[in-house]
C-alpha cells in the first residue's frame, strides 16, 4: 500500500504549486509581449534614408540641444514646414463612430443626427473629414491611448495594467511634441497624466473611476475651455471626455442620456472651431474616440461595435468638396500617429506601424506630400529592418535604388523580406526618378499618381504584416513554461491519484459495494475534463462555454439522480419495513433536493443568455428589465431575505444548539438588515452616487468583515467549553464502554461543529456582500446558486451518498463554474462589470476598485471554495476510521486531502491545456479577441482557486489547532484540578 | 451514459413478487424487430420527403410527429408480443400499458432535454414535444409494453443497467442508444456554424436516430452473445 504522510503531501502541493506559478509567470511574460522592438527616440535621423545595415548614427549633439533648436533642425531636414502649429486633441471616451459617420454607407440614425447638428455640418461642407478608425482589441482606454500617440499596437498586459498604469516610456508623439519645446495643457481623464507625467503645463485630471457620475466629470473638463481657447500660450491641448462611456457604461447605447451627451459634445465642438476659424488657419481639431462600445455600453472586446472608433480631422481650411465623397472611409487608430507627426514636423514615433492617411495631406504640394510618404515608408523600413534580420543589403539590394538605369519597376513575389524589399525599392526608385525629372521638366499628375500607389502598396503591406506579426517569442522560455505547467499538473494529478488509492484500499474492507472499477459517474468526470480540454481548442466553443459547463454539469446531476433511483425501493413487499422506510425516506430526499438543484441550474442557465452568437435569443434577465425595475427591487429584496433565511436554517441543522450559534445567527441577520435598509433607501442604483450611499457601504463592509473574522478567530476557543455538556452526551448516547476513545474523539465532533458553522457563515456572509455588489438583476442567481450549493451540500450529507468524494468535490466545483457564467460573465473582457468596482469606495484606489471586481467577477467559484468549508464539515464522520492512531497528520490529511488536491488539479489541467492551445494557436486569426481574453480569466480563475484553496486550508488547520492545543491544555488543567 | 433516467410511473405497484422471466427473443427474432423498426424509420424519412416535401431540416416538429405516428403501432404490436408474465398478461393489456407509456416516456423525456438547456419558450414548445413522443417511443413505450409497472425491473434496467434475458438486452441498448445519442448530438448546436440543422431539436434528434440503429445492431450482437452463452451453460 503506497502511503503518503501529511508532511510530504502538504510539501509536494505546495511544491506543485510553486512550479505552476513559476511557469505560469515564464509563460505569461514571455508570450504576451510587453516591450517594444526599438527603444529610444526618434531623432533627426528619421528624416534620413535608412541604411543599409540599419546602424543608427545619430548625432550625439542631438539630444542636448535646446528645444527651439530642436525645432529648426526638424524643419530644415524633414524639407516640409509644418502645416499647423497648433493642436487640439479631442478624446470622447466610447464614442462609437456609428454615431457621427454612419454604418455602411448609410447616415447616423436621425435621432444622433439632430443631437449633433454642428458636427454634422462641418462634414457636410467638408471642413471636417471623418474615419473609421479601426481600434486593435482590447479596446479598453489606455492601450487606445497609447496606440493613438505611438502608433504601435501594445502588448496584451495592458489590459491587466489599464488599473495600474505606469508612465508610458516608449517612442510617442507626446514625448516628441515635449523634445520640440511645445506647452501642452491637459483636461480630463487622468490617465494621461499618468502616462505621461511632468509633461503638462496645466492640467485637471478627472477620474475615469467614479462610473456612475455623467455630468460632473465632464463639466470638469469643459469649464477651462473658454479659458484655453482665449490663451494662445500652449500648442497643444487634450481634451478627455469620459462621459459617453459612463453614459453607455449604465445605460448602454440606446441610453436615455446618449443623446443629450451627444449634443454637449457638439456643442464643445462648436465652441472650440469656431475659437480657431480666426486663427489663421494654423490649428488643427482631432476629434477621436478611444474605443466604441457594444449594446450594453460595455467594451474590451473585438466586435466591431466596439473597435469602431472615431478619427475627425477638422482644420479651418475648408478643403476641397470631394472630400465628402470619403464620408465614411475606414483607417486603422494607429494612422493617428504618423499623420500629426507628419503634420507636425517631428520624428514618428519609432515603433509605429501606422500609415499616413492621404487625404490631410492633400493642401500640400506634391513634392511634400511625396516627402511625407517617404518618411513613413523609411520609419517603417526600419521597423522591418529591426523584425526581419535578413532585410539587410546583402542578400537583397535593398538599397540599391540610386540606378542611373531609369526606373525599373519589377513584380514583386517570393520571401517576405524580398517581397518588402522590392515594394519598398520600387516606389523609392520611382520617387528618386520623380523628383530628378523635376528639376528638368513639369511633372505630370500621372507619374505622381504611380509614386503615390508604389508607397501605398509598401505601406499597407508592411504595416499589416508589422500589425499581424506578434513580436518575437522566447521559444526557451516559453517552452519552459509550459513543461513547468505540464510537470506540475501530474505532480497534483499522481498526488490526487495516491490519496484516491489510499482511501479505496481504506474502505474496500467495509464496504463492498466498491467492487467495480470504473462507476458511471467517476467515469463521465474523467469524460467530461476530456471534452472541456478539447473544447477549448475552438474559438467558438470558448465564446459559448457556459453551454458546456452546463451541460456538463445538468449531466452530472442527472447521474446522481440515477444513483439516487438505485436505492429507491417501491416494492413494499420486503420484509425490513422499518429500514426500508428510512432507506426510502433518504433517498427520497436526495432525490427531491437533487431535484432542485436541477431546477435552480436551469433557471440560472436561462438568466443571462452570455457567449457571443446567441446573445439575441430570450432570456430572463432583459425580461425583467424590460418589466421594470421595481420587479427587479422586489426580486432583490426577497433574495436578501431568502438568502439569509437559508444561512439560518442551516445554521440551525447543527446538532448541537448553543447560545454561540444563536449570537452568529443573530449577527448574520443584522448584516442582512444592513443590505436590506441599504437597498430600500437606495433603490435608484444608477443614480445614487451620493456620500450616504457610500459611507453606509462601508459600514456594511466593516460589520460583515468584523463578523466574519471574529467567528472564524473566536469561535474554536468558544465551541469546545459550550459542548462539553454536549460530550458528555454524547459519550452517554454512544457506549460508555470505550471511554477513553470517545474522549479522544470529542475535540473532532467540536471540529465537526465549528467547521459547520464557520462554512455557514462564509457562505451567507460572501451571498450577503454579493448582493451588494452584483448589478441588482443578479439576485435571484445568488440565490438560486446558494440554493444549488445548500441542496447539495444535503445531499451529500445524508448516508445513501455512496459517491466518492472527489466526485463530489468535482460536482461542487462544477457548479461553481457553471455559476460563474450564470452571472453574466463571458470570456470576453466586456462583460467585467466595472460599475460594480466603486460601490463603497470614497477616494479613488486602483488597489481596492481591482479587488472589489475580481470579488464581483469570480463570485461563484469563490462561493464554492466557502462551501468547502461546510462541505469538510459534513464529511468529518468519517474520521474516526482513520483515527485509529489518532494521529493528527492523519486526520488532517483526511479532512483536506481531496478538497484541496481536486480544485487544485482541475484547475491545473484546465490551465495546462489552455497553455498549449494558445501556444498552439498563436497565428489564429482570434488569438487576441478570443484565445487571450480566455487565458486572462483562467489565469485569474487560477489565482481564485489559490486564494479559495488558501482560505479552506487556514480555516481548518487554525481550528484544528486551536481544538487540539486547547484540548490538551485544558485536559492538563483539569487533571491538576482533580488532583 | 444515460443522463436522462426514466422514473417509471410512480403509482404504487402491486405486483407479486415471483417475475416470471420474459420469452427469450431469438436472434432472428431480433434481427425481424429490427430490420421492421429501421425500415419503418426509413419509410417515415421517404414518406415525409415525397409526400409532404419535408425533412428534420425544414420542419423538424411534423417530421418527428411524423417518426412517432408511424413508429407508434408497430413498436407497440412488436414488442408487446414479448410481454413478461404471460400467464396474467394478456397481449391487449401490454398494448395498453405500451400506449400508457407514451405520455409518461414524453414528459420523462422533455423534463430531462429542459434540465440539459432546451429551450422552455412557446415557439420551441411543439418541437419540444414532438421530439420527447419520439424519444418515448425508443425509450420508456417498449420496456413499458415489456415490463409492465414492475418497478424492480424497471429499476434493474434503467438505473443499474443490468439486462436480464435477450429482450432486456434488446429494450436497454435501444434505449441508452437513443439517450446517448441525443446527449451527443447536443453539442454542435452553440457552435457558430450558421448551418439551420444547429436549432433545436434537429441535432438532438439526428443523434437519438443514429445512436438508436447503432444500438440496434450492437444488440444483435449482445443478443447472439446471449444466446451462446446460455446455450454454453445449459449444455454443461
Amino acid at each position: 500500500m503506497s502511503s503518503i504522510s501529511c508532511t510530504n503531501l502538504a510539501l509536494f502541493t505546495i511544491a506543485a504549486l510553486l512550479l505552476q506559478f513559476i511557469g505560469l509567470y515564464l509563460f505569461v511574460f514571455s508570450f504576451f509581449p510587453v516591450k517594444p522592438l526599438l527603444s529610444g527616440y526618434s531623432h533627426s535621423e528619421s528624416f534620413r534614408r535608412p541604411t543599409c545595415d540599419g546602424v543608427v548614427n545619430a548625432n550625439p549633439d542631438e539630444a542636448s540641444l535646446p528645444p527651439d533648436r530642436i525645432r529648426d533642425l526638424y524643419q530644415e531636414v524633414s524639407e516640409m514646414p509644418p502645416t499647423y502649429d497648433r493642436l487640439i486633441l479631442m478624446v470622447i471616451d466610447g464614442l462609437p463612430a456609428e454615431f457621427v459617420l454612419g454604418k455602411k454607407g448609410q447616415p447616423p440614425s436621425k435621432a444622433y443626427m439632430e443631437a449633433m447638428p454642428y458636427t454634422q455640418s462641418l462634414l457636410a461642407n467638408g471642413t471636417g473629414v471623418g474615419y473609421h478608425a479601426v481600434a486593435a482589441a482590447p479596446t479598453v482606454t489606455m492601450p487606445r491611448l497609447k496606440a493613438m500617440v505611438s502608433g504601435a499596437i501594445g502588448g496584451f498586459l495592458d489590459v491587466a495594467s489599464n488599473f495600474n498604469s505606469q508612465a508610458y516610456l516608449d517612442d510617442n508623439l507626446l514625448a516628441q511634441f515635449f523634445k520640440i519645446g511645445w506647452k501642452m495643457v491637459m483636461h480630463g481623464d487622468d490617465t494621461w497624466l499618468k502616462l505621461f507625467p511632468g509633461f503638462f503645463a496645466r492640467h485637471d485630471g478627472v477620474s475615469s473611476f467614479f462610473v456612475k457620475d455623467t455630468v460632473q466629470v465632464d463639466r470638469n473638463v469643459s469649464r477651462h475651455l473658454g479659458d484655453e481657447l482665449s490663451r494662445d500660450d500652449w500648442n497643444f491641448l487634450i481634451l478627455h471626455y469620459l462621459g459617453l462611456d459612463h453614459v453607455g457604461h449604465i445605460g448602454g447605447r440606446s441610453s436615455a442620456l446618449m443623446a443629450s451627451k451627444l449634443s454637449e459634445m457638439d456643442e464643445v465642438v462648436k465652441m472650440i472651431h469656431s475659437n480657431i476659424a480666426y486663427d489663421q488657419g494654423k490649428t488643427l481639431l482631432v476629434v477621436v474616440s478611444d474605443h466604441g462600445m457594444t449594446e450594453s455600453g460595455n467594451h474590451g472586446g473585438s466586435s466591431y461595435e466596439e473597435t469602431d472608433s472615431l478619427a475627425l480631422f477638422i482644420g479651418p481650411k475648408n478643403h476641397a468638396s470631394d472630400h465628402t465623397l470619403s464620408y465614411h472611409d475606414t483607417i486603422f487608430q494607429v494612422d493617428i500617429a504618423p499623420t500629426l507627426a507628419l503634420l507636425f514636423g517631428v520624428p514618428i514615433p519609432k515603433n509605429n506601424i501606422g500609415v499616413l492617411i492621404s487625404q490631410t495631406v492633400d493642401s500640400m504640394t506634391d513634392e511634400q506630400s511625396l516627402r511625407a510618404l517617404q518618411l513613413n515608408s523609411w520609419q517603417l523600413f526600419r521597423l522591418l529592418q529591426a523584425q526581419l534580420p535578413d532585410l539587410s543589403c546583402r542578400k537583397f539590394p535593398c538599397d540599391a535604388f540610386i540606378t542611373n538605369s531609369g526606373p525599373t519597376i519589377s513584380e514583386c513575389k517570393g520571401s517576405k523580406e524580398e517581397l518588402f524589399c522590392c515594394l519598398y525599392s520600387n516606389a523609392a526608385t520611382l520617387h528618386d526618378t520623380w523628383r530628378a525629372e523635376a528639376v528638368i521638366k513639369s511633372n505630370t499628375t500621372e507619374g505622381y499618381n504611380t509614386i503615390v500607389a508604389a508607397y501605398h502598396e509598401f505601406l499597407s503591406r508592411a504595416s499589416e504584416w508589422l500589425s499581424h506579426k506578434a513580436t518575437d517569442r522566447p521559444v526557451s522560455l516559453l517552452a519552459f513554461g509550459v513543461a513547468a505547467l505540464i510537470t506540475s499538473c501530474l505532480i497534483l494529478l499522481k498526488l490526487l491519484f495516491v490519496i484516491n488509492k489510499e482511501v479505496l484500499t481504506l474502505e474496500i474492507q467495509d464496504v463492498e459495494n466498491y467492487t467495480k472499477p470504473w462507476k458511471l459517474d467517476e467515469g463521465f468526470i474523467f469524460f467530461g475534463i476530456l471534452i472541456l480540454v478539447i473544447s477549448m481548442g475552438s474559438s467558438s466553443m470558448i465564446e459559448e462555454e457556459h453551454y458546456i459547463w452546463h451541460f456538463l454539469t445538468s449531466t452530472i446531476n442527472l447521474l446522481f439522480f440515477r444513483k439516487a433511483l438505485q436505492s429507491f425501493e417501491l416494492n413494499k413487499a420486503v420484509d425490513d419495513l422499518i429500514s426500508l422506510g428510512i432507506k426510502n425516506y433518504t433517498s427520497g430526499c436526495q432525490i427531491s433536493l437533487l431535484f432542485l438543484t436541477l431546477f435552480s441550474g436551469r433557471i440560472l442557465k436561462g438568466w443571462h443568455q452570455g457567449g457571443v452568437n446567441w446573445t439575441n435569443l430570450p432570456d430572463i434577465s432583459t425580461w425583467l428589465e424590460q418589466a421594470g425595475s421595481q420587479y427587479i427591487n422586489l426580486i432583490k429584496i426577497a433574495s436578501c431575505f431568502m438568502i439569509i433565511m437559508l444561512g439560518i436554517f442551516v445554521l440551525f441543522l447543527l446538532q448541537s444548539k448553543t447560545k454561540v450559534v444563536t449570537v452568529i445567527g443573530f449577527s448574520l441577520l443584522m448584516s442582512s438588515l444592513l443590505v436590506l435598509q441599504h437597498f430600500m433607501k437606495h433603490q435608484d442604483m444608477a443614480a445614487s452616487y451620493n456620500k450616504d450611499a457610500t459611507f453606509s457601504v462601508q459600514v456594511f463592509y466593516a460589520i460583515l468583515g468584523i463578523t466574519t473574522v471574529t467567528v472564524v478567530l473566536v469561535l474554536p476557543w468558544i465551541m469546545p467549553m459550550k459542548t462539553r455538556e454536549m460530550c458528555s452526551k454524547w459519550n452517554l448516547y454512544m457506549s460508555a464502554a470505550v471511554p477513553a476513545e470517545v474522549h479522544n474523539m470529542t475535540p473532532i465532533f467540536v471540529l465537526k461543529d465549528s467547521l459547520h458553522v464557520m462554512g455557514c457563515v462564509y457562505i451567507t456572509s460572501w451571498c450577503l456582500l454579493q448582493l451588494l455588489l452584483q448589478r441588482p438583476i443578479n439576485a435571484m442567481p445568488l440565490l438560486l446558486l446558494n440554493v444549488q450549493i445548500l441542496a447539495y451540500m444535503l445531499a451529500f450529507s445524508s448516508c445513501g451518498s455512496h459517491h466518492k468524494q472527489w466526485v463530489e468535490i468535482t460536482a461542487l466545483y462544477n457548479l461553481g463554474m457553471a455559476g460563474h457564467f450564470a452571472l453574466g460573465n463571458s470570456n470576453t473582457l466586456a462583460t467585467i462589470d466595472v460599475a460594480g468596482a466603486f460601490i463603497g469606495i470614497s477616494s479613488h484606489s486602483t488597489f481596492l476598485s481591482g479587488v472589489l471586481m475580481f470579488i464581483i467577477t469570480y463570485a461563484s467559484p469563490m462561493l464554492f471554495f466557502f462551501s468547502l468549508v461546510l462541505y469538510i464539515s459534513i464529511k468529518v464522520r468519517i474520521c474516526p476510521l482513520v483515527t485509529g492512531g489518532g494521529n493528527s497528520g492523519e486526520i488532517l490529511k483526511s479532512l483536506l486531502g481531496f478538497p484541496c488536491l481536486v480544485p487544485l488539479s482541475i484547475n491545473s489541467i484546465l490551465l495546462s491545456a489552455n497553455t498549449i492551445v494558445l501556444v498552439l494557436m498563436r497565428n489564429h486569426l482570434f488569438i487576441w479577441s478570443v484565445f487571450s481574453p480566455k487565458y486572462l480569466y483562467v489565469c485569474a480563475a487560477t489565482a481564485c482557486v489559490y486564494i479559495g484553496v488558501f482560505i479552506v486550508v487556514a480555516t481548518v488547520i487554525y481550528t484544528y489547532m486551536v481544538l487540539f492545543w486547547l484540548r490538551k491544555s485544558l485536559s492538563i488543567t483539569s487533571k491538576e484540578t482533580v488532583t | 451514459m444515460d443522463h436522462r433516467e426514466k422514473v417509471s410511473e410512480v403509482t404504487p405497484a402491486s405486483k407479486p413478487s415471483a417475475v416470471e422471466a420474459p420469452p427469450p427473443i431469438s436472434p432472428s427474432e431480433t434481427l425481424t424487430v429490427n430490420l421492421i423498426c429501421g425500415l419503418s424509420l426509413a419509410l417515415t424519412f421517404w414518406i415525409s420527403n415525397s409526400l409532404y416535401s419535408i425533412d428534420l431540416v425544414t420542419d423538424p416538429s411534423l417530421t418527428l410527429f411524423l417518426i412517432s405516428i408511424i413508429e407508434l403501432p408497430i413498436v407497440i404490436l412488436l414488442f408487446s408480443r414479448y410481454r413478461q408474465n404471460r400467464l396474467q398478461c394478456s397481449y391487449l393489456r401490454a398494448v395498453g400499458r405500451g400506449i400508457l407509456g407514451v405520455p409518461v416516456g414524453a414528459l420523462l423525456n422533455s423534463l430531462g432535454a429542459i434540465a440539459l438547456g432546451a429551450p422552455v419558450t412557446f415557439q420551441c414548445l411543439p418541437k419540444t414535444l414532438a421530439w420527447s413522443l419520439m424519444m418515448s417511443l425508443f425509450t420508456t413505450v417498449p420496456a413499458s409494453c415489456v415490463l409492465g409497472s414492475s418497478w424492480a425491473d424497471w429499476k434493474r434496467i434503467f438505473a443499474h443497467t443490468k439486462p436480464n434475458g435477450s429482450i432486456e438486452y434488446l429494450i436497454c441498448l435501444q434505449a441508452h442508444g437513443a439517450v446517448i445519442g441525443g446527449w451527443f448530438g447536443a453539442w454542435p448546436m452553440p457552435l457558430d456554424w450558421e448551418r439551420p440543422w444547429q436549432e433545436w431539436p434537429i441535432s438532438v434528434s439526428y443523434g437519438t436516430l443514429a445512436g438508436y440503429l447503432v444500438a440496434s445492431v450492437a444488440s444483435l450482437g449482445f443478443v447472439l452473445a446471449h444466446r451462446s452463452r446460455l446455450q454454453h451453460v445449459k449444455n454443461e
